[in-house]
């Protein structure tokens, strides 16, 4: 005979904890995640742009400073080269000290250097 | 044949000791390295925009050295000028911002910093603003940023 008020329910339901946000809190963490990192990205791109711009700029700057330091180096290496080369060629009749081996008046750099 | 060797002289100095002809007026070189000049430079811009230019108009004319000394030697006092005017009036900043340029591998983004003092010292003392050329208008500029995205790489 079952006992009096009937058997006790039969306990089949599993009961395990719930694990963590569901699927769709884990795809729209990651969603915003990811659209946060793409904003700094594009951020970032823009202002790379400006820094490099920035950098160009202050070299720009420089470059007249630095050109003109090189060129005086560069004119006094060439009259020391020129009158060294009239020194030594002093017995060569019809030599023509510094002349260039390009039919140009424009100015070609010296591609040899006498160290 | 394709040579390995560049076209310097890695072996010995490229030195040549004769001195300059006395024809041409005698000028102080400034010196200066690297991360003093790239702090002082957008001053440098600025403060020498017109010998500046006039310099690299004669050197568009005539690419030959001996062309342009005349304006290089303006060019050079003016520079060695604004960086003696920097050095009276705002040497502490002006230090502290090369030394941390000469830290941080020359990155600008490294030294906000210290190029924001710079940059009031020098427009308080000299009247000098930092202004790059070509930056989208009506935005802030890239050094006057309140958060950079860029700035160094270990904090």
């Amino acid at each position: 005979m079952p006992p009096s008020g009937g058997f006790e329910a039969i306990r089949y339901k599993r009961s395990l904890p719930i694990r963590g946000p569901g699927g769709a809190a884990i795809f729209g963490g990651i969603t915003a995640i990811c659209a946060y990192g793409f904003y700094l990205v594009g951020k970032g791109n823009l202002e790379r742009r400006e820094l490099k711009r920035e950098s160009a700029w202050s070299r720009i700057h420089l470059v007249p400073l630095i050109l003109a330091e090189q060129d005086r180096d560069a004119y006094r290496r060439n009259t020391a080269s020129l009158a060294r080369e009239k020194e030594i060629m002093k017995d060569v009749p019809d030599w023509e000290v510094g002349k260039k081996v390009y039919n140009t008046s424009r100015y070609t750099q010296p591609n040899i250097v006498v160290l | 044949m394709a040579s390995h060797r560049t076209a310097n002289f890695e072996d010995r100095p490229y030195i040549d000791p004769n001195p300059l002809p006395s024809s041409v007026p005698h000028v102080d070189e400034l010196g200066v390295t690297s991360a003093p000049l790239k702090s002082a430079s957008f001053a440098i811009g600025q403060y020498c925009k017109d010998v500046n230019e006039d310099f690299m108009l004669c050197k568009q004319e005539n690419r030959d050295p001996a062309h342009c000394l005349k304006e290089g030697r303006k060019v050079t006092r003016c520079a060695a000028e604004i960086i003696t005017k920097i050095r009276e009036n705002c040497n502490a900043q002006f230090e502290a911002h090369w030394q941390c340029l000469e830290k941080n591998n020359q990155y600008y983004q490294a030294c906000r910093t210290q190029e924001g003092a710079l940059n009031r010292c020098l427009a308080d003392k000299l009247g000098l603003k930092k202004v790059i050329p070509g930056s989208p208008e009506g935005e802030v500029p890239v050094h006057e940023k309140k958060s950079p995205v860029f700035t160094r790489v270990q904090k």
